[in-house]
């Protein structure tokens, strides 16, 4: 056999090299490249997209609107749960979006996974939805083959048509389970205790003793890492193979929400009143994490952090706060990118908003709002707002005065 | 023309040492995909590949300014490549022997079929033995070269690609067989 034959079969074997895997390395070797000549030597800032490729301001027009909007909204003002009021329409950009009277898709697709009083329910891409069971939280699988429900000391992975795979049940009841991205094992809490479960339902073990009361986050890189915070405080990151701490720092005080995103390049923690952003260097080959300095992010003076989400690709937080102002409850979407001082405001409401959740692709953001009875679909970019009304009787069916129900995920980029 | 490349690569990581952004730039586009490539074949897994191919250029950009401007570049930097894979490579099959017969309930999507025979045997060559493959017959490294990237004895290069030689020729007539059946 010829050497060149050899050679052509190696230079043309048909390899699986996405485009955005070379454009994405760009970025990160550039950014890299740029923060060694400006003298600091942390890779902590390494994923931040380069200025040009930032998106762009607001434009005038929309601060405008947004500006007479909030003019609006204190002359307007009414008492937090303001129902049925189109307070969208008079908030963001024109043409103002009309609620739609249900689901009838999803913008931008994907499946949504939602925790109503009645149980977990999935909604499918043109608005469908379907109640899992009779479970207290739910979880997805990275590609959403699979939800992992928790109820009481079970644990159990559902097919999102309702049907169980398997169950197990703990010594104590179960906690806030979290599929790992390869597939492969669940993270869940039970009492104190951080455990480990097998995607089949087998090997179920013991992690760590003594685990706060945060749901645990995995790598995104598909690989053992698993970060959560320990019984005495501290942000732990460790192979969830051996137990091994890999990394470890101070957790936020009162942490309620631990998220570890933008492609494994950060680590979110939020608190009621503080937010943080701490990036990681995660480099797969080399099986040592390495966490960065926590950075604040800027809420607004006396407001009260609601819910958080940090994207799945970039280090770009969107954040839900309210505050109390002008005789009254406001509530705001901040976004957070990387590189900019003041966060931009995508949306000012009155009354409460709720948590809020990333489109599996990180273009677009669905808020809760309770008091409206609303689900509000924001672009990140460009593109229209959407609402849509009579969330709480669509998960709850027959029931009067239904709670609103929980955004537990939206799945999944393929 | 490999003189003039040799040049222009020379110039390339002189004004990135001076701090051309676009140098890197060029850099990285020159060599983005020989790396990708060099360490998904040894490597045999998209993902580690990514990571190797951008831990490379990473530890390129932190070294680069104590880099020997009368070096090339190429082999600088697919040294690092080949070295991660390895190591990667290695940790693999140490964690497949002690996760045994691990049974995975929602595996990730099977990778693209990379074809034929060749591929296959290369695939299941010792890590070891794909390295100096993919160095000698993708990258074109004489032995001599390879030898010291990996820091081995040549001896041990030539008995390497020898014995990874002898397995893939089996495949390829496997190959070429099937190909005249059809």
């Amino acid at each position: 056999m010829s050497s060149d034959r050899i050679g052509r079969a190696l230079r043309d074997a048909a390899i699986p090299a996405p485009p955005e895997v070379e454009a994405r390395g760009r970025r990160i070797v550039e950014a890299a490249y740029a923060e060694r000549r400006s003298g600091r030597s942390e890779l902590r800032g390494a994923m931040a997209p380069k200025t040009s490729e930032r998106r762009s301001r607001p434009l005038p027009r929309l601060a405008l609107a947004l500006g007479i909007a909030t003019l609006l909204a204190a002359l307007l003002l009414s008492p937090a749960g303001a129902a049925g009021r189109d307070w969208v329409g008079e908030v963001v950009e024109s043409p103002a979006p009309k609620p739609e009277p249900e689901l009838a898709r999803i913008p931008g697709g994907g499946r949504l996974l939602v925790q109503s009083a009645t149980g977990p329910w999935v909604v499918q891409p043109d608005g469908s939805r379907r109640l899992l069971g009779d479970y207290e939280e739910a979880s997805w699988s990275p590609r959403g083959l699979f939800v992992a429900a928790a109820e009481g000391r079970t644990l159990s992975a559902v097919e999102p048509g309702g049907t169980p795979h398997w169950s197990l049940t703990a010594g104590a009841r179960v906690r806030t389970p979290r599929w790992a991205p390869a597939g492969e094992r669940i993270a869940y809490r039970s009492a104190e205790e951080l455990r480990i479960v097998a995607g089949d339902g087998t090997g179920d073990r013991l992690l760590a003793g003594s685990a706060a009361a945060v749901a645990p986050a995995w790598s995104p890189s598909g690989d053992t890492g698993l970060a959560y915070v320990s019984g005495n405080g501290e942000l732990q990151i460790v192979n969830s193979e051996t137990g091994k701490v890999l990394a470890a720092a101070p957790a936020l005080a009162d942490i309620s929400r631990l998220e570890w995103g933008a492609n494994g390049t950060a680590i979110l923690e939020a608190s009621p009143r503080v937010l943080r952003l701490r990036g990681i260097w995660v480099p797969k080959v080399s099986l040592t994490r390495k966490l960065g300095d926590a950075r604040t992010l800027p809420l607004p003076a006396s407001s009260s952090l609601v819910g958080a989400a940090l994207a799945p690709w970039k280090q770009v937080v969107a954040a839900v706060v309210t505050h109390w102002r002008d005789h009254g409850t406001r509530s705001e979407v901040l976004l957070f990118a990387p590189g900019t001082a003041k966060p931009r405001s995508l949306l000012t409401v009155p009354g409460s908003l709720g948590e809020v959740a990333w489109s599996p692709d990180g273009h677009r953001l669905l808020v809760a709002w309770p008091g409206a009875n609303q689900w509000l679909f924001l672009p990140v970019g460009r593109g229209k707002p959407r609402a849509v009304a009579n969330i709480s009787t669509a998960f709850s069916p027959g029931e009067r005065a239904a709670r609103f129900p929980r955004i537990e995920g939206w799945c999944c980029r393929r | 023309l490999q003189a003039e490349d040799g040049a222009n690569e020379r110039r390339l990581v002189r004004e990135a040492q001076d701090g051309s952004g676009a140098a890197m730039a060029r850099l990285y586009s020159l060599h983005w995909r020989g790396a990708y490539r060099a360490a998904y074949l040894v490597a045999h897994d998209a993902a580690a590949a990514e990571d190797i191919a951008q831990d490379a250029f990473l530890a390129a950009v932190d070294a680069l300014h104590r880099f020997d401007r009368r070096r090339p570049f190429r082999p600088w930097l697919h040294r690092i490549v080949v070295n991660r894979a390895l190591d990667w490579a290695r940790r693999e099959a140490l964690r497949r022997r002690v996760d045994g017969a691990e049974s995975v309930f929602e595996p990730l999507p099977p990778p693209e079929e990379i074809g034929g025979e060749l591929m296959t045997a290369l695939k299941e060559l010792p890590a070891e033995q794909r390295a100096v493959v993919v160095l000698r017959h993708l990258l074109e490294y004489t032995p001599g070269e390879i030898a010291r990237m990996l820091e081995l004895p040549r001896g041990t290069v030539n008995s390497r690609l020898r014995r990874g030689l002898d397995r893939l020729r089996v495949a390829a007539e496997a190959e070429s067989f099937a190909e005249e059946r059809r």
